[in-house]
């Protein structure tokens, strides 16, 4: 992300700079729009039309069925007094907010850990437990986690009451299934938090912290001074990332628990899927849909905003 | 070596152990459910539960093919990922390179606008292309799937920042000899492009091959789902789906993947992270 808009600021700068004479051979002038035709086509049929698309059906009333009627701004104003629409944003902002946390916290801890002098069949095993789970589908991560936390049989549930954590259904309770899905979610997609901070962390220079330790810092100091703030823009990176995932999370609640008990888990994205596809309210969830890419636009922006703040450029 | 050297070296070596744990743990879910698939039926589902399994049984798979057309479903996402590999490495090859070394007219802001696309997400797009595929009588089919992801904004952008990478040279003297774009482009610019187009492909082939929310809503009839979708149809429709039925399938699709991984673990993991690195 960082990268994309870094540059999209100085586009093609780089193709600009020594370029040849151009020969008698360079084609005809349409060629080059030969060349990006394909992808152009396709980008204006299912990504750039389709969104002009959602933004006008927003602003009709449409089940699909009979003809559309034109709703002016109802949809929007309905976002406004839109309970379960309010208790979706709440629970997905929730779950955002930990996702984040997580991912930052336990992928550097992860790569810190891996990015240490040790065995090579250790560093192999390591990586392998934790990269793996983030190449199964999500629907598989699913299945294997409803049944892992099944109250009867489920190996997580007995391991859990072991060390004093709840010993009773997590999906099937208002105040553990959230939790539940947040660990599940962690333990999907860490894979990859942890292998981007560790290519960010291979990627400092060693003289930086050799230099550190020949003045004497102790790891901890090195850690704050050093490693962490030449980590800072991977560490951005991943936050901006895992905001826009887990803001759009869909398939644990679908799955796993319907977004029950009694709406504790609903999603935005979930609710959104529920309004277009089982309420045939189509204009409306084109409204939801709208909303969810303004917040993910200005929370992306607002973490821009904020990098200067925390993010170390070299 | 002195006393804070050697207590350095213990605190470094717990670390590890530590880790380890953690690594067994976060297997441990995917190793109850292999393991639990092929073990007696007296044994299954015990808590604490059997970590090796006193003999083998491999009667729970069949019953994943009685149930649902496994087979089919494998072919069918196989099909639908191998088309949206390729047709998109393909369209962001050619657009790369003419974003990468072509001068024309527009050229800035066009890719401009593939880069805002990055921005757009499936849920904003997914139902004015429902509605069109409906009109065009492609929901429930395959090609409703793969369209949609024969272009790649991601794609263009990682490729066009590698082509421009390599020196311009190479090009020049193709030229001379008489090569056109075509010539340059698949005989020069992508052998030399091969690291970024391979894993660009991966990255692909794994998002697509695990894909959901996409094939959920366009996909209904049995013998058209993709694994993901096959797999929950399987827990769900029938209702009470022996677990261990469940796990068999789950099985299927997990063991190869691991067996893969195992033996491509370093390409999967750089490929993985420098695709979604620059992206």
């Amino acid at each position: 992300m960082a990268t994309v808009i870094d540059d999209a600021l100085t586009p093609a700068v780089e193709a600009r700079r020594g370029r040849p004479p151009r020969s008698r051979r360079a084609g005809a002038w349409y060629a080059p729009y030969l060349f990006v035709a394909p992808a152009l086509l396709l980008f204006l049929l299912f990504v750039a039309g389709p969104a002009i698309g959602a933004i006008v059906l927003a602003f009709v009333n449409w089940d699909l069925l009979t003809p559309a009627t034109f709703a002016g701004t109802d949809n929007f104003s309905r976002l406004f007094h839109d309970a379960q629409l309010r208790n979706a944003l709440g629970n997905t902002f929730l779950f955002t907010f930990w996702s984040i946390v997580l991912h930052v916290v336990v992928g550097t801890a992860m790569a810190l850990v891996v990015h240490r002098r040790m065995h090579r069949a250790t560093r192999y095993f390591l990586r392998t437990a934790f990269f793996f789970p983030f190449l199964i589908s999500w629907a598989a991560v699913a299945l294997i986690w409803q049944y892992a936390l099944d109250p009867t049989f489920g190996i997580f549930n007995f391991y859990a009451g072991k060390i004093g954590l709840p010993h009773e259904g997590w999906l099937v309770s208002s105040t553990l299934a959230m939790p539940a899905l947040i660990l599940v979610d962690l333990w999907h997609t860490i894979g990859f938090a942890f292998v981007v901070i560790l290519a960010g962390l291979q990627a400092i220079p060693r003289e930086l912290e050799e230099a550190a330790l020949v003045d004497g810092a102790t790891p901890a100091r090195r850690f704050w001074h050093v490693t962490l703030p030449l980590l800072s823009p991977t560490l951005f990176f991943v936050c901006v990332i895992s905001f826009i995932g887990a803001f759009q999370i869909f398939e644990p609640m679908f799955i796993m628990t319907r977004g029950g008990p009694d709406g504790a888990t609903e999603s935005i994205v979930q609710y959104l899927y529920e309004t277009a596809f089982r309420n045939f309210q189509v204009g409306y969830a084109a409204a939801i849909a709208l909303l969810v890419f303004v917040i993910v636009l200005l929370a992306t922006l607002i973490q821009f905003r904020l990098r200067r703040r925390w993010v170390f450029e070299r | 070596m002195g006393v804070r050297a050697v207590r350095r070296a213990i605190a470094s070596r717990l670390v590890t152990i530590v880790a380890v744990l953690v690594g067994a743990l976060m297997l441990a879910p995917v190793v109850w459910v292999l393991v639990t698939t092929v073990m007696p039926a007296n044994q299954r589902f015990d808590l604490p539960p059997h970590w090796i399994p006193s003999s083998l049984h491999f009667g729970a798979f069949g019953k994943v093919f009685d149930l649902i057309p496994f087979g089919r479903m494998f072919l069918n996402s196989l099909k639908i990922t191998a088309i949206i590999t390729v047709g998109s490495l393909l369209t962001s090859v050619l657009a790369a390179y003419a974003f990468a070394r072509l001068e024309f007219k527009g050229r800035d802001v066009l890719f401009l606008f593939f880069l805002a696309g990055l921005m757009v997400p499936q849920q904003i797009t997914v139902l004015p292309v429902f509605i069109g595929m409906r009109e065009l009588g492609l929901v429930d089919s395959h090609a409703a799937v793969f369209l949609p992801g024969l272009v790649s904004a991601l794609g263009i952008f990682l490729l066009r920042q590698y082509f421009v990478g390599i020196p311009r040279e190479l090009d020049d003297a193709a030229r001379i000899d008489g090569a056109g774009h075509l010539t340059i482009l698949f005989r020069i610019i992508v052998p030399l492009a091969a690291p970024a187009i391979t894993a660009l492909g991966i990255f692909q082939f794994q998002l697509y091959w695990n894909d959901f929310f996409w094939p959920n809503v366009f996909l209904s009839s049995t013998d058209k789902l993709t694994l993901p979708l096959g797999l929950v149809a399987l827990q769900g429709t029938q209702g009470g789906t022996e677990p261990v039925v469940v796990f068999a399938g789950i099985a299927l699709v997990v063991a190869p993947l691991l067996l893969l991984f195992l033996v491509f673990q370093r390409q999967l993991v750089e490929s993985i992270a420098t695709a979604g690195l620059k992206g």
